[in-house]
């Protein structure tokens, strides 16, 4: 563990994927869940660039590019689906949103 | 200790208490404050990975456009409907925190003890030089082998842009109208009608269950015409007293 290798990204990576989750899984307001879902994305691609440098290979690093841009889309639909949530049903609190469920 | 492990260390900390800011914050713009602090630092380990163009990129793309974006709707959503934060929810708490450090002990585990390695690529720093930078390696590379990939990509950023235009456009009278009718009762012609001041006092009502209330239980919304309804404040904004 004294020179940097793949094994710190990856840590690295676990600890903020697993803060994403946990956030997802703890918190209501469905504009928090939503960066919490970016920071797991987020995560991920740290991963990938990781493994590309161990490796001496681009293929992480395209990955990671395709995964931002897919992370883009998500924001942009996600955030529109949140503004027509507030639109519709007045709230950003997941726990009142249970018209499926009713 | 290498002097690279002690920056990496540095930067690990800081974007893990960004993302940590993220979960606790009670207020979402001081969540969005966690994450630009995370990913700065993320950026800034890409950069140590010698991974240049994706530093940029995570700077323009996430610091920049997705976080101005969540900024803005933050400013768009009720600041009053914002919920507590883990308000009333003890045992969801418990459950997430029990997960989490449970996943972060078996993920930890298995990455300590990986005995599986990948052979080297050819894509060390000396050729990457000769290629001429981290950018131009990764667009041959994008524009040769992921040919396909990318383009399907633009294809998928066409119809979130068009998704999101249909999210957000804003709703016509007549879709406002059926969307207030499906919670809200609207009276036409109150019999007893709106001029007076006050409402007289209301008639005792008949035995238990002999009356189905007015609307089901559902809020009623007097309007002397249909026009005068649809003139009320944006379907969205409207609050049920």
């Amino acid at each position: 563990m004294s020179e940097l290798s793949a094994t710190h990204f990856l840590l690295l990576s676990a600890a903020l994927f697993i803060i994403g989750m946990v956030g997802v899984l703890t918190r209501r307001n469905v504009l928090v869940i939503f960066m919490c879902i970016e920071l797991m994305l987020n995560a991920v691609n740290v991963s990938l660039i990781g493994f590309a440098w161990e490796l001496h290979q681009l293929t992480g690093q395209v990955f990671a590019l395709f995964v931002i841009a897919i992370a883009a889309a998500e924001a942009v639909v996600g955030l529109g689906i949140v503004m027509a949530l507030t639109r519709r049903a007045d709230t950003v609190d997941i726990d009142e949103l249970r018209q499926l469920r009713e | 200790m290498s002097l690279q492990v002690l920056i990496f260390s540095l930067l690990a900390c800081v974007s893990i208490l960004g993302a940590l800011g993220v979960v606790i914050a009670r207020n979402p713009v001081h969540s969005a404050i966690g994450l630009v602090l995370s990913f700065l630092n993320v950026a800034a380990i890409y950069l140590i990975a010698r991974a240049e163009f994706l530093a940029v990129v995570q700077v323009i793309v996430y610091a920049g456009a997705v976080i101005v974006l969540v900024v803005f709707v933050t400013m768009l959503v009720h600041p009053d409907d914002l919920p507590e934060f883990h308000g009333r929810r003890p045992l969801r708490v418990a459950t997430g925190l029990v997960l989490g450090v449970a996943l972060l002990l078996e993920v930890a585990a298995a990455i300590l003890t990986r005995s599986l390695y990948g052979a080297p690529g050819p894509w060390t720093d000396q050729t990457i030089a000769a290629v001429g930078g981290n950018t131009r390696a990764l667009g041959q590379t994008l524009y040769s082998d992921y040919m396909l990939a990318i383009q399907l990509t633009a294809l998928l950023l066409l119809a979130a842009t068009i998704g999101a235009i249909v999210l957000a456009r804003p709703e016509a009278v007549s879709e406002r109208v059926a969307a207030a009718r499906r919670t809200l009762t609207i009276s036409l012609a109150h019999p007893r009608g709106l001029d007076q001041p006050e409402l007289p006092p209301a008639l005792p009502l008949p035995p238990d269950g002999q009356v189905k209330p007015a609307g089901g239980g559902r809020p009623i919304v007097l309007a002397r015409s249909a026009s005068e309804f649809t003139e009320q404040p944006a379907w969205g904004e409207w609050r049920t007293p």
